[in-house]
C-alpha cells in the first residue's frame, strides 16, 4: 500500500518565540502566500504502515516522528482559527470571573505555542547544511520559494542560512546536517553568526518576509560607485554596457577642477581669468582686453615699484593667486617661454598708442578672437595721483572753499571737543542722511542689507542666504564606512513578487540597516555613511527592540524657498 | 534618497491679511527703522509702530501679554455705545483694576486718602460728549494728561527707574491720538501697569470706564483711544468710565530674530542704556548669553532666507527647537518642528541634544500627532573655525546646514500599498 509518508515538525519554545511571531495568518482572508508555504497547520490525511508504528506504540513513547492515523486526523481536524482575544481589562480586581478569563486566555495561548506543525514529507525540500561554506545546499528540488530566494551556483541551488532558517520556521525545508534533521534550535544556534546574519538582523529579515516582502542580502559591490555615479552609467547587471559619451568641454579636465576651485576664491583676478576660460565658446572680443586691463591696472597699483620697468611681464603674475600651475594649460601644448611673451604693461607712464592691438592668437585659449581695444577710457580711470600743488596754489585752494562757508559757524561742531568727537558727528550725519545709523554702518561688521536700498524680494532673500546648504552625499566620500551601519538587506515590495526575477531585481523598495533599541541613534555620520552605501534609494533603519522592530528613515532634504511678494 | 515635499496645510479660517514677507520696505519711499531696548537679557520693543511692523510683516517676536501677536485689550468684548466703540468690561473686573491702580498709587508712596480721592475721581461716570471732546482734542486731552500727572509729583519718577522722556510726549500728533496713551507708557518701559491718569475715584461708585490702552483703531464706529472703557454690571446698564489703569503691551523678540533684524536686514537698532549696541556687540552679548547661539543663528537665518517663517519657543509645545510656518502661524500650520543640532567637519555631533531610540520615537509619536514631519537640521562647523572667527557674525558664511526629515516607516502591507514606489 501507497503510504505517504508524515513527519511533524516540532516547534520547541524559545523565549523569543511569541505566539504573534508565528507565520501570521490573517484572519477572514485566504493566505496567498507567494513565497513558501507560511501556514504551520498543513494538514492531510495518510495512512502509515500500520506495523511500524503498533511496534512503537508500546512501551515508553518514543518520540516518532510519523504519525498514526489517530495523529493525524487529530491534527488536521484541529482549528485553524487563531484564539480571539477578547475585551481588555485594565486593572486586576481579583474576582474569580477574571481569573479564570485571564487563565483560559494563557491556556489557549499555550496550546498554540505547545502545538506541533505536521507537514507532509513529501512536501518537504530536504537540504544540507555545509558549515564551511555557510550555505545550506538543496537536495530535493526546490519549491515556489526559488522563485525570490536562494541562488545556484556550480550548477547546484543553493540557500543563504538566514533563508534556511526562514523556511524551516514556515515548514517547507527540512536542513540535514551529518544526515540528521535539524530542529529549529540548531538552526538558531548554527545558521546565526556574526559571519553570516545576526540575530537583530535575522529577526529583521523573518519579520519582513512574514510581510511578503522580498527581502536580500546587500552587496555593496554592485551598487555602482560615486564616481560611476557622476559618470551617470545606466545601472544595469549587463557590465558590457558602453559608457555614455561625455559631454565634450573644452577645457581639459585639470583645468575644469581648478575653474570650480578658483572661483571659490575671493580673489576678483582669479574669478575674471576664469571667466576667460570657461566664455572661450563664445565671442569675447570686448571681454577680454577689458579684463586684461583690470588685471594690469591691479597689478600696477599692488607694485608701484616695478611699474616703471616696462615689458617682458609674463602673463600670469605670481602674487596674485597661488595655484598658478593649474592655470596653464596641460594639455600636452609645450611650456611657454613667458619672458619672451610682452604683456602689455598700461600702468605705466611712458606713452602709450592709444588702442591696443590684438594678441597673438597662439596665446590664447580655445578659438577665441580678439580685436582691437581703445584703451584711452580706462587709462584716464588709473594712475590717479595726487596733484602736487605749491604752497601758493594750495592757499587757493583754501580761499576758494572758505568763502563757501565756515564750519566753525554749526553749533554742534563747535561742541566737538576733539577731532574723534568731531568724527563721530560727521559720521553720525552721514548715517542720517543716508538713513544708516552709524553704529550699524561704521563699525567692523555691517548688516547685510541697507533697508533704504529697497530690493525684491527674492533678491533679499538671496543676499540673507549666507550659509550654505549641504546634501548628504556632500563630503560623503571622506566618511570612512564603518560596521555598525553598514546596509544588509534589500527589501523589494510584495507586489512585484509575481514577475520577480532574482537574476535581474530591479531597483528595491529600500534598504535596511540594523541596530539594536539601546544603540545610539545614527548621527550625520552614519546617515552619510549609509547614503554612500545606498545612492539614491532611501536607507531604513530597523531597531530592534526584544522582538519589537520600528522602521525610521533618515531622508535628505533641501527645504524649498518660498517667495511670496 | 531625497524626502517629498508636503504643501503645507492651510488654515480653515484664516483672519489676518498678508502684509509684507519682511518689515523692509520695497518701495523707496518709506524709511522704517524700529528701535529695541535690551532689557535684563531679554529684547523688547516699545513704540506700538514698531511693534505692529515688525509683528505683522514677518511675525517677528511675541506680545509679552499675549500667545502670540501683540493685541492683549483690556477687554475681548467690545461693543457700540452711542456711536463709539468701546471694551466692555464688568463691574467686578473694574474694581478689580482699581484695586490694582491703587496698589500701585501705594507703591508710589502716596498715603491712603490720595490713593482714595485718587480711585475716587477716577471712577467718576464720563460722558460720551467728553470722550468725543477728548477725542477730537487729543492734543490738549494729552496736555490734560500732562498736567494731571504733574499733580502728583514723583510718581511716575518712583515707579519707573528710568527717567521721563518728554520728547515722547511732545512728539505726539494729534492723529496719533488714539495711540496716545501708549506713547505715554513709553515713559515706564519697565513697569508694565501705568497709571493713565491720577485722578481720585472712590470704589463705592460704579467704576469708571477708560478704554483701553491698546489702540485697535476700527475706522467706524470711532474708538475713543485709550483711557475709556464700557462698564456692565450684568446686566443692560453700560456706563462710560475711565479706566484706572492702562496695560501697555510690548513685543518681545527672541536673540535670533533681533540679531536677525539687526544684521540681516539692517532695519532695526537695539539700546542698551540708551546707547545703541553695534552688530559685533550685540553678537559677543547674545553669544555670552546663550552657548550655542551660533548654531540656532544660523538655523534661523538659513530658514528666513528660504522664505520660511521660524518660530521659536516650540520648545516647551513640542519639544523642538524651532517651528516652521509657510508665510506666517495665522496663514498656515506648521509644517516642520526642526531640532537644530551641531556637527563637525566629521560629521560628528557633539550632543547639544543627545538622543536615543526612545526618545527619537517619542518625539517622532508628538510630532505626527500634530501632522507635523520632524526635522533635523545640522550646522556644520568647518575644521579650521578658530574662536576669532566665531567671534564675528562673518564666521556664518563658512557654515554649512544640512537638512535631514525622519519619518516612520509603517512595514504592514496595507502601508506599503499606499506609498508609491
Amino acid at each position: 500500500m501507497s503510504a505517504l509518508r508524515w513527519t511533524c515538525n516540532l516547534s520547541r519554545m524559545w523565549t523569543e518565540w511569541t505566539p504573534w511571531d508565528r507565520p501570521q495568518l490573517p484572519r477572514g482572508r485566504k493566505w496567498i502566500d507567494k513565497g513558501p508555504r507560511g501556514a504551520g497547520l498543513m494538514s492531510c490525511v495518510t495512512v502509515t504502515n500500520m506495523a511500524e508504528h503498533n511496534m512503537t506504540q508500546s512501551g515508553e513513547k518514543f518520540y516518532n516522528e510519523i504519525l498514526s492515523p489517530s495523529e493525524l486526523f487529530a491534527a488536521q481536524s484541529r482549528s485553524h482559527k487563531l484564539p480571539v482575544r477578547g475585551q481588555k481589562d485594565f486593572y486586576p480586581n481579583d474576582s474569580e470571573e477574571q481569573r479564570q478569563r485571564l487563565e483560559q486566555s494563557l491556556e489557549e495561548h499555550w496550546s498554540l505555542i505547545s502545538e506541533e506543525r505536521v507537514e507532509r514529507l513529501g512536501n518537504l525540500v530536504k537540504a544540507t547544511w555545509i558549515p564551511s561554506e555557510k550555505i545550506v545546499e538543496l537536495q530535493t528540488p526546490a519549491g515556489k520559494f526559488w522563485q525570490t530566494m536562494g541562488f545556484s551556483a556550480r550548477g547546484k541551488q543553493y540557500l543563504h542560512p538566514e533563508e534556511a532558517l526562514h523556511l524551516m520556521e514556515c515548514g517547507s525545508v527540512q536542513v540535514f546536517y551529518q544526515d540528521l534533521p535539524l530542529s529549529i534550535q540548531d538552526g538558531y544556534e548554527r545558521f546565526l553568526s556574526s559571519s553570516t546574519v545576526s540575530l537583530l538582523q535575522y529577526q529583521v529579515f523573518a519579520h519582513l518576509k512574514r510581510l511578503g516582502y522580498v527581502v536580500h542580502r546587500f552587496d555593496p559591490s554592485s551598487e555602482p560607485s560615486s564616481y560611476a555615479r557622476q559618470l551617470n552609467l545606466p545601472q544595469s547587471c549587463n557590465k558590457e554596457r558602453r559608457q555614455l559619451k561625455r559631454k565634450r568641454s573644452a577645457s581639459p579636465t585639470p583645468s575644469t577642477k581648478s575653474t570650480s576651485q578658483a572661483e571659490t576664491q575671493k580673489e576678483s583676478t582669479a574669478d575674471i581669468m576664469e571667466e576667460e576660460k570657461c566664455s572661450h565658446e563664445e565671442d569675447e572680443s570686448k571681454k577680454l582686453p577689458d579684463s586684461d586691463l583690470k588685471t594690469c591696472s591691479e597689478t600696477s597699483d599692488t607694485q608701484t615699484g616695478p611699474a616703471d620697468s616696462g615689458g617682458g611681464r609674463t602673463w600670469w603674475m605670481a602674487d596674485i593667486s597661488g595655484d598658478q600651475s593649474e592655470h596653464q594649460p596641460a594639455s600636452g601644448s609645450p611650456r611657454w617661454h613667458f619672458s619672451s611673451i610682452s604683456f602689455p604693461d598700461l600702468g605705466s607712464s611712458e606713452r602709450h598708442p592709444s588702442c591696443l592691438f590684438p594678441p597673438d592668437p597662439s596665446l590664447l585659449p580655445g578659438s577665441l578672437a580678439v580685436g582691437v581695444c581703445d584703451i584711452t577710457p580706462w587709462r584716464s580711470r588709473i594712475n590717479l595721483r595726487q596733484v602736487k600743488m605749491s604752497a601758493k596754489e594750495q592757499k587757493r585752494e583754501m580761499d576758494r572753499g572758505r568763502r563757501r562757508w565756515d564750519i566753525n559757524r554749526d553749533k554742534e561742531v563747535r561742541r566737538c571737543r576733539n577731532w574723534a568727537e568731531y568724527h563721530k558727528l560727521q559720521a553720525r550725519r552721514e548715517g542720517r542722511r543716508k538713513g544708516q545709523p552709524e553704529h550699524l554702518w561704521n563699525r567692523e561688521v555691517t548688516p547685510l542689507h541697507d533697508p533704504s536700498q529697497p530690493i525684491p524680494t527674492a533678491e533679499l532673500l538671496e543676499t540673507i542666504s549666507v550659509s550654505k546648504s549641504s546634501n548628504l552625499l556632500e563630503g560623503a566620500s571622506r566618511v570612512k564606512a564603518s560596521d555598525q551601519w553598514r546596509i544588509r538587506f534589500n527589501v523589494y515590495q510584495p507586489d512585484t513578487v509575481a514577475d520577480f526575477k532574482k537574476t535581474n531585481p530591479g531597483r528595491p523598495y529600500c534598504r535596511m540597516c540594523v541596530c539594536s533599541f539601546s544603540d545610539p541613534v545614527p548621527d550625520l555620520r552614519a546617515i552619510k555613511q549609509m547614503a554612500v552605501q545606498s545612492g539614491d534609494i532611501q536607507v531604513i533603519c530597523a531597531v530592534v527592540d526584544y522582538g519589537d522592530i520600528s522602521f525610521y528613515a533618515f531622508k535628505d532634504f533641501q527645504l524649498p524657498t518660498d517667495v511670496y511678494p | 534618497m531625497q524626502a517629498e515635499f508636503r504643501a503645507p496645510r492651510r488654515r480653515t479660517r484664516v483672519y489676518e491679511e498678508y502684509e509684507a514677507p519682511l518689515p523692509v520696505s520695497r518701495d523707496a519711499e518709506e524709511k522704517s527703522h524700529f528701535r529695541a531696548e535690551f532689557i535684563n537679557q531679554h529684547v523688547l520693543v516699545h513704540h506700538p509702530d514698531h511693534i505692529h511692523k515688525i509683528h505683522n510683516q514677518g511675525y517677528f517676536g511675541k506680545g509679552i501679554l499675549s500667545r502670540a501677536r501683540p493685541d492683549h485689550s483690556i477687554s475681548d468684548q467690545w461693543e457700540q455705545h452711542e456711536g463709539l466703540m468701546l471694551p466692555v468690561v464688568t463691574q467686578s473686573r473694574y474694581e478689580e483694576l482699581l484695586s490694582w491702580a491703587g496698589s500701585v498709587l501705594y507703591a508710589q508712596g502716596l498715603d491712603e486718602d490720595a490713593v482714595n480721592q485718587t480711585l475716587l475721581g477716577l471712577s467718576q461716570p464720563v460722558d460720551v460728549e467728553d470722550v468725543r471732546r477728548e477725542m477730537e482734542g487729543g492734543e490738549n486731552g494729552q496736555r490734560r494728561e500732562k498736567e494731571v500727572k504733574e499733580e502728583e509729583p514723583g510718581t511716575e519718577g518712583g515707579v519707573c527707574p528710568q527717567t521721563k522722556r518728554p520728547l515722547d510726549e511732545s512728539k505726539v500728533e494729534p492723529e496719533t491720538k488714539r495711540c496716545n496713551r501708549s506713547e505715554s507708557q513709553d515713559l515706564n518701559p519697565v513697569c508694565d501697569l501705568s497709571p493713565s491718569s491720577d485722578q481720585e475715584s472712590d470704589s463705592n461708585h460704579d467704576p469708571t470706564s477708560d478704554s483701553d490702552s491698546d489702540s485697535d483703531c476700527d475706522p467706524d464706529p470711532l474708538v475713543p483711544g485709550p483711557g475709556f472703557v464700557l462698564v456692565s454690571d450684568g446686566e443692560e446698564v453700560r456706563e462710560v468710565r475711565r479706566c484706572p489703569l492702562t496695560l501697555t503691551e510690548y513685543l518681545q523678540l527672541s536673540l535670533e530674530e533681533a540679531f536677525f533684524l539687526v544684521y540681516s536686514l539692517g532695519c532695526l537698532s537695539v539700546y542698551l542704556n540708551q546707547e545703541p549696541l553695534s552688530i559685533l556687540q550685540l553678537w559677543q552679548t547674545f553669544r555670552s548669553l546663550r552657548p550655542d547661539f551660533i548654531s540656532s543663528y544660523a538655523a534661523y537665518q538659513h530658514f528666513r532666507s528660504k522664505g520660511w517663517v521660524p518660530k521659536t519657543g516650540g520648545g516647551a509645545k513640542y519639544g523642538v527647537d524651532l517651528m516652521l510656518y509657510r508665510k506666517g502661524p495665522p496663514f498656515y500650520h506648521a509644517s516642520y518642528s526642526v531640532v537644530i543640532e551641531r556637527v563637525d567637519d566629521e560629521f560628528r555631533g557633539s550632543g547639544l541634544r543627545p538622543f536615543s531610540w526612545c526618545s527619537l520615537a517619542a518625539l517622532n509619536r508628538i510630532t505626527s500627532n500634530v501632522s507635523k514631519e520632524l526635522m533635523f537640521c545640522y550646522i556644520i562647523y568647518p575644521a579650521n573655525l578658530s574662536e576669532v572667527e566665531l567671534d564675528s557674525p562673518a564666521c556664518l558664511s563658512k557654515l554649512k546646514v544640512q537638512e535631514v526629515i525622519v519619518s516612520r516607516w509603517v512595514s504592514s502591507r496595507e502601508r506599503a500599498e499606499q506609498d508609491n514606489i
